[in-house]
């Protein structure tokens, strides 16, 4: 059976393409049609995904190619590659996809330019599910940037405001940054390895033929494309201003699948990064750090959708750190599970959004009893993303904790669970103050949500939920099926001392009850309740006393950070382009419109040339 | 030579050169005699189809052993062919876009345009058929001359005149540098013929005469250097695109570099790579390639950061083919088995995406009587088609996967890993600048689709200009997906060391 279906896995990035193709060339006349045809295309993608993960189950590794082009000796292959890493990735792009293309038949419904809208959004899942198929970092690499394309596009999509331009430029090129040292990295490792299949990269990897000394330089370059598309410190500043995009491509793109593809590269390429430590020690250090600084950032944000962005770089830093761990299923595990509930997650905010017409959070309230089915599915996600037990993202941050803790990194540890508590913290924050903080009602009409808002939503809460019995400290399948087949290495599983999961859901816990004190509890005004006066007072104490033992200090870490941000990170930034731009303007200058000159230049070249040549040559 | 032996040569291996000849004279002669009144344009389809007609004859001949004729000063063999239907390839676009160029402008000289034009394209075609200096020096004028006189053909415009005086004076200076080159090579050898010259400075010993070996070298290549634009004599190429028409700045920054690539490949070439170099074990093609790499370097450099700020889009296109022409250079610093193919596939990709955003500039400007970037703002609303079509010329230059520039690059960084010794030094210089480039190439699109148009008139496509840039487009695309098809097409009928058997 799956020798028979599995050579047609190319048709899976097809359908969106042709979706792309079919709503670019036609764009006037099939405007009303648009998100029917994209859902529907995408849809099938999905179907043929699903049919290839269901045969290809108990494939390890299987290729389709064909030649490309040939140079000399050096020929360029493209095709498809089944991996059970590929499956889950392709499964699950394909199917947040779908709910965002169905999501924003709604949500996009009155957009002047629909069609290009769903143009887009067919052009970058395309590239995305290429991406994942690709069996060599040839392929990879285009695909990598037609995704960066896509998204520079989307970020864009109203670019009739001045932010959203200035997003869109800046994300493209804060990634493109990481993008040099991805080239760099690959260009050094086909002059290493002779060949960029996948799989010759491991057989080469594996028979220890290479350096120590370039295995690093060439993972830490290749990390260097990673840190800029996952958001990693000190190159995520893109991904919170990225949010100017529609709320449904912040979900696809900035949430779910794009900026995954860091995290995929770096699982790809795991053998690389395990055969040298410094690498794994750098990943691990700039997972775990992001993680951290992104989740106190995230505490000081009033802006619902860069709260969210924020959030997704601190959970994309869990990956990293988990890889960076030598854990390549826990690291996978919590890509998927994320993907899952960060998506839900800003769905569902869209749907706020769309309901108060702003982003600020201080300007929400009550939403819970206007949005009931909005309130529950974005309390799954955050109960998920929280790590409230038994949700999904309960078990994939557990499996991320003790593969830090397995790998004796206590330090990074303790960051990890601090996180935990942080992001417990901040997420109820939002919670409380969006869905049950006081807030005028709105007084527009109420309408029901339309189904193609629910359906995704409500699709999406499944996994978010359940995602996480599938890879447990009891249960551990999944873990061997995503890591055997790259290195034939049994996956070690998460055995876990006995306290990590109660301390684990202390820390969320102790998070939440936090967020339920300091926004639910004590925001309470006087008047209201005058016989709680005892109360309210020793609550005045409570707040001073957390504004100065923990809101003062976490804002402070929070400024700090931001500070090192806007003036350290940013200053190296401006610095290097304004050198070019110094360049240039003094070049221009030099170019004076006077004929003497350009012969003069001329003559000095030549007089130069000749002089260097005859010196060095020997003449004198 | 008594006229037996004259009319024993194979005549017809100059066939494609013979039909230009003959098209220039017959226009020229026209011209002369037509009444004034006659409008001219029927010598614009008159050359189109003179050029596409000697290209026809000139893909006849693929595949065809070296031959020489006239004494051995001219050559027929694969680099000679490859490169001239680059020539007549570019050459065909640029007489399209003049024919929507000419309906519209104040040149009063439209049967001179159309036969210098021819003119100076068979300077080029001698150029890339001589196998002797003399021949060389002659194609060159033939080109320079002509491409002097039709950057000043606005007589009446300040700018166009400044221009092709600039051009003269400069174009001279360059002439006197090469001469001065071509002049150590005579002297050393005693002979005008490469092949001559190459087997007599191969014979110099070490102590005697090695010296002016290099001298002749690196004068000629820096003479050299003003066809193709690049450092040191890089600085008129903005003033004289600035200043020219838009068809004679296309000619001049796609055919006349191509022949200045063609020049630089047949002297360097021929001559060259048999001397021996400074030490004992490398020629001397090897031990001065660093200067050109020097070279090359910098005009990457200076080409991309000066774009950067330009206002005014033909000068922007100037630097930018600066920039490219640095690029051309780092095959022929690798010297390595693909140097051939690489130049040949990026001068070709060159072709296609430089001509038409050209030919899609041509029509802004006219639109919009200004060469300012702000020509683009809001073309999106107003021309969608065209404004894909821009967009794909632009990725393209970028060297955005897809496209035939990114393939054209991808060949270039594999050709120089691959050397031997690897010039990686080069090739991050050429991948930094590379990604300089978008920043003002995006910079136009950022126009095109995000800036609100200053007026909603609806824009005219003229007919050679549309022509051009479906088959540009067409072509962009096609090398960018299929690149191969290209590259077995070259590996098929072209066998590229067949330059050096030169007897």
């Amino acid at each position: 059976m799956c020798d028979k279906l599995l050579p047609y896995a190319w048709l899976i990035p097809v359908f969106p393409f042709v979706s792309f193709i079919m709503l670019l060339a036609f764009r006037h006349r099939l405007q009303a049609y648009s998100s029917y045809i994209g859902s529907a295309l995408t849809g099938l993608s999905l179907v043929a995904a699903i049919v290839v993960w269901v045969t290809g189950w108990s494939v390890q590794s299987v290729q389709h190619t064909g030649v490309w082009l040939a140079f000399e000796s050096v020929e360029l292959q493209m095709g498809t590659w089944i991996t059970p890493l590929n499956l889950v990735m392709l499964n699950i792009v394909a199917f947040i996809s779908v709910c965002v293309h169905i999501y924003s038949h709604t949500y996009m419904k009155d957009e002047r330019r629909r069609s290009t809208y769903f143009a887009w959004l067919g052009l970058f899942t395309a590239a995305m599910l290429g991406l994942c198929l690709s069996p060599n970092l040839l392929q990879f690499y285009m695909c990598w940037e037609l995704v960066g394309l896509g998204s520079f596009l989307l970020i864009g999509f109203h670019f009739e405001e001045d932010k959203a331009k200035a997003a869109a430029k800046k994300a493209f090129i804060m990634t493109r940054i990481g993008d040099i040292g991805l080239l760099a990295g690959l260009i050094l490792l086909y002059w290493q390895t002779g060949s960029l299949q996948f799989t010759d990269i491991y057989t080469v990897i594996s028979s220890g033929e290479l350096e120590a000394f370039h295995v690093t330089l060439i993972s830490l370059l290749i990390f260097a494309g990673a840190v800029g598309k996952s958001g990693q410190l000190p190159l995520h500043t893109w991904l919170p201003d990225a949010m100017e995009g529609p709320t449904p491509v912040s979900a696809l793109i900035h949430a779910a699948t794009m900026v995954a593809a860091g995290v995929y590269l770096v699982a790809v390429l795991h053998p690389l990064f395990m055969a040298s430590d410094t690498a794994l020690t750098v990943v691990a250090v700039t997972g775990g750090v992001t993680a951290t600084v992104a989740a106190v950032i995230a505490i000081a944000q009033t802006d619902i959708k860069r709260i969210l962005a924020y959030s997704t770089i601190s959970q994309l830093g869990y990956m990293m750190l988990a890889l960076g761990s030598a854990a390549l299923a826990a690291g996978v595990f919590h890509l998927m599970t994320h993907a899952f509930f960060k998506a839900l997650l800003f769905l569902t905010a869209g749907v706020v959004i769309h309901h108060f017409k702003t982003r600020n959070i201080h300007q929400m309230g009550h939403a819970f009893s206007e949005l009931r089915f909005t309130g529950m599915t974005f309390l799954i996600g955050t109960l998920a993303i929280s790590g409230f037990p038994l949700f999904s993202g309960f078990f994939s941050k557990e499996a991320v904790l003790s593969a830090v803790w397995h790998d004796e990194r206590y330090l990074l540890f303790s960051l990890a669970l601090l996180t935990t508590f942080l992001t417990a913290f901040y997420m109820f924050r939002l919670f409380f103050i969006v869905f049950m903080g006081q807030g005028k009602p709105t007084s527009g009409p109420k309408k029901a949500l339309s189904m193609a808002l629910r359906l995704p939503i409500a699709a999406l809460s499944v996994p978010a939920i359940g995602a996480g019995f599938l890879y447990t400290p009891w249960f551990s399948a999944f873990g061997n099926w995503i890591t055997q087949w790259q290195t034939a290495q049994i996956d070690p599983g998460h055995e876990v001392p006995w306290w990590m999961m109660p301390s684990a859901i202390m820390c969320s816990l102790a998070g939440i009850m936090l967020a339920w004190v300091m926004y639910q509890k004590l925001r309470v005004p006087l008047r209201e309740l005058p016989y709680l006066h005892a109360f309210t007072l020793r609550g005045f104490y409570m707040d001073e006393l957390y504004h100065y033992t923990i809101k003062q200090p976490l804002q402070f870490m929070s400024t700090t950070t931001v500070y090192i941000e806007k003036f350290v990170v940013e200053t190296v930034m401006e610095s290097s382009s304004s050198f070019v731009k110094w360049v240039g303007k003094y070049g221009a200058r030099l170019q004076s419109g006077q004929v003497q000159t350009y012969g003069a230049v001329g003559f000095v070249g030549l007089s130069i040339l000749v002089f260097i040549l005859f010196w060095t040559g020997g003449y004198f | 030579m008594d006229i037996g032996t004259l009319l024993s040569y194979p005549w017809e291996i100059m066939m494609p050169e013979f039909i230009i000849l003959i098209a220039a004279t017959g226009l020229s002669l026209t011209d002369l005699f037509l009444p004034s009144r006659v409008n001219r344009r029927i010598f614009g389809w008159i050359s189109a189809a003179a050029v596409l007609a000697a290209l026809i004859s000139l893909l006849t001949q693929a595949g065809s052993e070296p031959a020489q004729i006239l004494h051995n000063t001219y050559r027929l063999d694969s680099f000679s062919i490859s490169f001239k239907a680059l020539l007549l390839f570019g050459t065909l676009l640029v007489l399209l876009i003049s024919t929507s160029y000419l309906a519209r402008s104040d040149v009063e000289e439209q049967g001179e345009w159309y036969y210098l034009f021819l003119a100076a394209l068979l300077g080029a075609m001698m150029m890339a058929s001589s196998a002797d200096l003399i021949t060389l020096f002659v194609g060159l004028e033939l080109l320079a001359i002509a491409s002097y006189i039709l950057t000043g053909i606005r007589k009446k415009s300040a700018e166009s005149n400044e221009a092709a005086m600039k051009y003269a004076i400069n174009g001279g200076i360059a002439t006197a540098v090469t001469l001065f080159g071509f002049s150590y090579l005579y002297g050393l050898s005693g002979s005008t013929n490469l092949g001559d010259i190459s087997r007599e400075i191969s014979a110099l010993s070490a102590d005697h005469g090695h010296a002016l070996t290099v001298a002749a070298f690196i004068i000629t290549f820096v003479g050299l250097s003003f066809k193709l634009a690049t450092v040191p004599f890089h600085m008129w190429a903005p003033d004289i695109y600035q200043g020219s028409p838009l068809p004679v700045m296309a000619f001049l920054s796609v055919v006349s570099k191509t022949a200045g690539f063609i020049i630089l490949f047949r002297v360097m070439l021929s001559i060259f790579p048999t001397v021996q170099g400074f030490q004992p074990d490398e020629s001397l093609y090897q031990s001065v390639m660093i200067f050109v790499s020097i070279a090359a370097g910098l005009t990457m450099i200076i080409g991309n950061i000066l774009a950067l700020r330009q206002n005014n889009i033909k000068r922007l296109f100037a630097y930018s083919s600066i920039a490219h022409a640095g690029y051309l250079l780092v095959p022929f610093v690798a010297f390595s088995q693909m140097m051939f193919e690489s130049t040949w596939f990026y001068l070709l990709a060159y072709v296609f995406m430089n001509l038409g955003a050209l030919a899609v500039l041509h029509i802004i400007i006219s639109e919009n009587q200004s060469a300012h970037i702000s020509g683009f703002a809001g073309l999106y609303q107003r021309s969608p088609v065209l404004t894909v079509c821009m967009t794909i010329f632009l990725l393209s230059l970028a060297g955005i996967p897809g496209t035939a520039g990114f393939m054209g690059k991808l060949h270039i960084f594999i050709g120089a890993l691959f050397a031997d010794p690897s010039r990686y030094v080069l090739v991050s210089v050429m991948l930094v600048t590379t990604v300089v480039s978008y920043i003002y190439y995006f910079s136009i699109m950022l126009h095109m689709y995000m800036r609100p148009p200053k007026r909603y008139t609806k824009i005219t496509w003229p007919i050679g200009a549309t022509l051009t840039i479906a088959l540009c487009v067409a072509g962009t695309l096609l090398l960018g997906i299929f690149p191969g098809a290209a590259l077995q097409f070259l590996q098929e009928y072209f066998w590229f060391n067949d330059m050096f058997t030169l007897n």
